[in-house]
C-alpha cells in the first residue's frame, strides 16, 4: 500500500500583473517534499516573481500558492516559518557584522540562547564563514555575501529553501562547494532554485521547470527530454537526399546539419546531422533502412545524451519574434 | 526576547550607526543653544516658549532626514525582501522603526532639557508651560515620525520620501491660513488640521484634550497606513 505524500509547495493558476505588464501567466505546479527543483528561464521570464510569491513577499494578482499546507496570503506567518529565502544579489544589512546578521536572522526565526549560538556556528561552519564572522557585511566580497545569505537561510531548519541565483558571483571552487551543499540539502529540505547556468542546474536539480514570458513551458524538462531522442548521424550523400529520406521516417521532428562535422554535405564526404525524434521502438533501424534504401552510406549513428541546453533553447525559442 | 525587541534593537543599531543621527543632533543642539541664549538675553524672561516653537519647526525639518531611510532604504537595498519573508509581523516591523526613531527625538528633547535646568537654577520659571511644552513636542514628534515612516513606506527613494514628508509638514503647518478663507463649516475643519494650531496651546502652557488627542490620533493613523503599505505588496 503506497502512502500519498502531499506536496510541500502547490501553485494553482498563479498570475501576477505589474501594472499593464503580465510577469507570471497562469502558472501551476507542485513540488514534493525533499525535491531539488530548478527553475530556468531567460531574464525577465518571471522566475524571481514566482519565488517572491511563494515566499509571501508579493501577492499574486490571481491564483493561490500553498506552502506546507498553508496559503501564502491567508497564513503568511506559518508560511514564513516553513520557508527561507535567498534573494538574488544577497541583500544584507550593511551596518551589521556577519555574526550580528546571522544572530539577527536567527532571532527572527525564533532561535534564542544556546540554540541560536549552535545554529549560527553550524551554519557558519557549513558555509566556511568562521574567518569572517567579525567583519562588517558591507566589506565582504560577493562570494562571501552569497554564502552569508545562504547561511541565514539555513538557520531555523526550514522545510523549504528558495534560492534565487545562489551561485552567481562565486568562483569555481565556491560554486562546487555551494552545489555540493545544495545537493546535500535535498531529502531533508525541499530546495527551489533559479539559475542561468544550465549545466549547473542539470547537476543539482532532480527536476527542472522552464519559464518563458511568465508561462511555465514544462514542469519537468528532464522528463520532457526522455520523451524525445537526439541522434547523431554521419552519412555520405547529397544533403537534400538525406533530409528527404529522414523526413519520411515516422517520428522525426527536426534535422540539423551539425557544426564541425568534418565534412561538407556534398555527397562525396560524409556530413554530420543531428536528428531530433520521438522516442519509439525500431526508430534507429527505420532511419538506417530509409537511408540505405536510397544508397546513402551511414558511417556513424549514435544517440546523443539528453542535453538540457538544447531542450531549454528549443522550448524558449520565440518563432514569431525570431523571424521578425 | 520578543520579535519586537529583536527588531527594535536592530533599528536602534541602524539609526545610531548612521551619521545622520549625530548630524541631526549636533545641528539641533547648536541651533537651539543659540536660540535659547538669544531669547534669554533679549527678553530676560525665564521662559522656553520661543525655544519650543523653534523645536517645533526643527522637528518638521529634521524629522524627514531621520525617517526617510526607514523603509525606502530597505527597499532599495532589497533587505526588505529578507525581512518580510522572515516570520516577523509587519506590525512589529513598523512599531520597531517608529519607536527607534522616537528614541532619537526623545534624546534630543532630553538634551534640550538642559535649558530648563539652567532656567530653574538661575531663575524662577513657571514650570507648567515647560511641562506642557515638552508634552506637546513629544506628541508632535510622534506625528512627525509616523508621517515620515509612512512616506518612507510609500516611496521607493529616500529623497522622495523626505520630500513627501517635508511637503506634508509644511502644508499642515500653514493650512490654517488657507482654512480661514473657506466658508463654514469647512473653515473649522481645515483649521483644525493645522499642526501649529494644535501645538500652540502646549507651548504657552494650555493643555486641551482635543490637542492631546490630535497628535496621537494622527500618529496612529500613519502607523496603520504604514503597516498596510508594507502588507500590501
Amino acid at each position: 500500500m503506497s502512502v500519498a505524500v502531499s506536496p510541500i509547495v502547490q501553485a494553482r493558476h498563479v498570475t501576477k500583473w505589474y501594472g499593464p505588464r503580465r510577469a507570471v501567466a497562469d502558472v501551476s505546479f507542485t513540488i514534493e517534499p525533499g525535491e531539488i527543483v530548478g527553475l530556468l528561464g531567460p531574464n525577465g521570464s518571471g522566475k524571481s516573481t514566482i519565488f517572491r510569491i511563494i515566499c509571501g513577499y508579493l501577492a499574486p494578482s490571481s491564483g493561490s500558492v500553498e506552502v506546507a499546507g498553508y496559503d501564502v496570503m491567508a497564513d503568511s506567518m506559518e508560511v514564513r516559518r516553513a520557508i527561507s529565502y535567498v534573494p538574488e544579489d544577497s541583500p544584507l544589512y550593511e551596518h551589521m557584522r556577519v555574526i550580528e546578521f546571522l544572530r539577527f536572522m536567527g532571532n527572527t526565526k525564533g532561535l534564542r540562547g544556546r540554540g541560536l549560538r549552535q545554529a549560527v556556528e553550524a551554519a557558519a561552519e557549513r558555509l566556511d564563514l568562521t574567518g569572517v564572522m567579525m567583519m562588517p557585511t558591507g566589506k565582504l566580497s560577493r562570494g562571501f555575501r552569497q554564502r552569508v545569505s545562504i547561511a541565514q537561510a539555513l538557520l531555523g531548519d526550514p522545510k523549504v529553501l528558495v534560492l534565487d541565483e545562489p551561485t552567481s558571483g562565486l568562483d569555481p571552487h565556491q560554486v562546487i562547494a555551494v552545489r555540493d551543499l545544495i545537493g546535500s540539502l535535498g531529502g531533508r529540505h525541499t530546495v527551489l532554485l533559479a539559475s542561468h547556468v544550465l549545466p549547473e542546474i542539470e547537476k543539482i536539480a532532480t527536476r527542472v521547470m522552464i519559464l518563458l514570458d511568465g508561462a511555465l513551458l514544462t514542469a519537468d524538462a528532464l522528463k520532457h527530454a526522455a520523451a524525445s531522442v537526439t541522434l547523431r548521424l554521419r552519412a555520405a550523400g547529397p544533403e537534400a537526399e538525406v533530409r528527404s529520406a529522414l523526413d519520411a521516417v515516422a517520428g522525426v521532428r527536426d534535422i540539423a546539419a551539425a557544426q564541425g562535422g568534418g565534412g561538407e554535405a556534398s555527397g562525396v564526404e560524409p556530413a554530420v546531422y543531428l536528428i531530433e525524434a520521438e522516442r519509439r521502438p525500431a526508430l534507429a533501424p527505420d532511419i538506417v533502412a530509409a537511408l540505405v534504401s536510397r544508397g546513402i552510406a551511414v558511417s556513424e549513428f549514435t544517440e546523443a545524451a539528453p542535453d538540457l541546453e538544447r531542450i531549454f533553447l528549443g522550448l524558449t525559442r520565440r518563432p514569431a519574434k525570431a523571424a521578425a | 526576547m520578543s520579535n519586537f525587541a529583536v527588531l527594535l534593537l536592530k533599528e536602534e543599531r541602524a539609526l545610531f550607526s548612521s551619521p545622520i543621527a549625530y548630524v541631526v543632533m549636533t545641528v539641533f543642539l547648536l541651533i537651539m543653544g543659540y536660540s535659547f541664549t538669544l531669547s534669554l538675553f533679549l527678553s530676560h524672561q525665564p521662559s522656553l516658549v520661543h525655544v519650543f516653537f523653534q523645536i517645533f519647526v526643527l522637528f518638521m525639518l529634521t524629522g524627514p532626514l531621520i525617517t526617510m531611510r526607514l523603509v525606502a532604504e530597505e527597499r532599495k537595498l532589497r533587505t526588505l525582501e529578507v525581512l518580510l519573508t522572515a516570520p516577523v509581523s509587519e506590525i512589529d516591523i513598523v512599531l520597531a522603526k517608529f519607536i527607534a526613531s522616537m528614541s532619537l527625538f526623545v534624546l534630543m528633547l532630553l538634551l534640550s532639557g538642559a535649558y530648563a535646568v539652567v532656567l530653574a537654577y538661575f531663575g524662577d520659571p513657571d514650570l507648567g508651560p515647560i511641562y506642557s511644552g515638552y508634552l506637546g513636542l513629544l506628541l508632535f514628534g510622534a506625528t512627525v515620525v509616523g508621517t515620515g515612516l509612512l512616506a518612507s513606506a510609500l516611496a521607493s527613494n529616500q529623497i522622495v520620501a523626505a520630500l513627501i514628508a517635508l511637503s506634508v509638514f509644511l502644508l499642515f503647518w500653514i493650512i490654517d491660513n488657507f482654512g480661514m478663507l473657506l466658508p463654514s463649516p469647512f473653515d473649522t475643519l481645515v483649521v483644525n488640521l493645522s499642526l501649529a494650531v494644535h501645538f500652540r496651546p502646549f507651548a504657552v502652557g494650555s493643555v486641551y484634550l482635543s490637542d492631546v488627542g490630535f497628535f496621537p490620533s494622527a500618529a496612529l493613523l500613519t502607523l496603520l497606513l504604514s503597516v498596510r503599505a508594507l502588507a500590501r505588496r
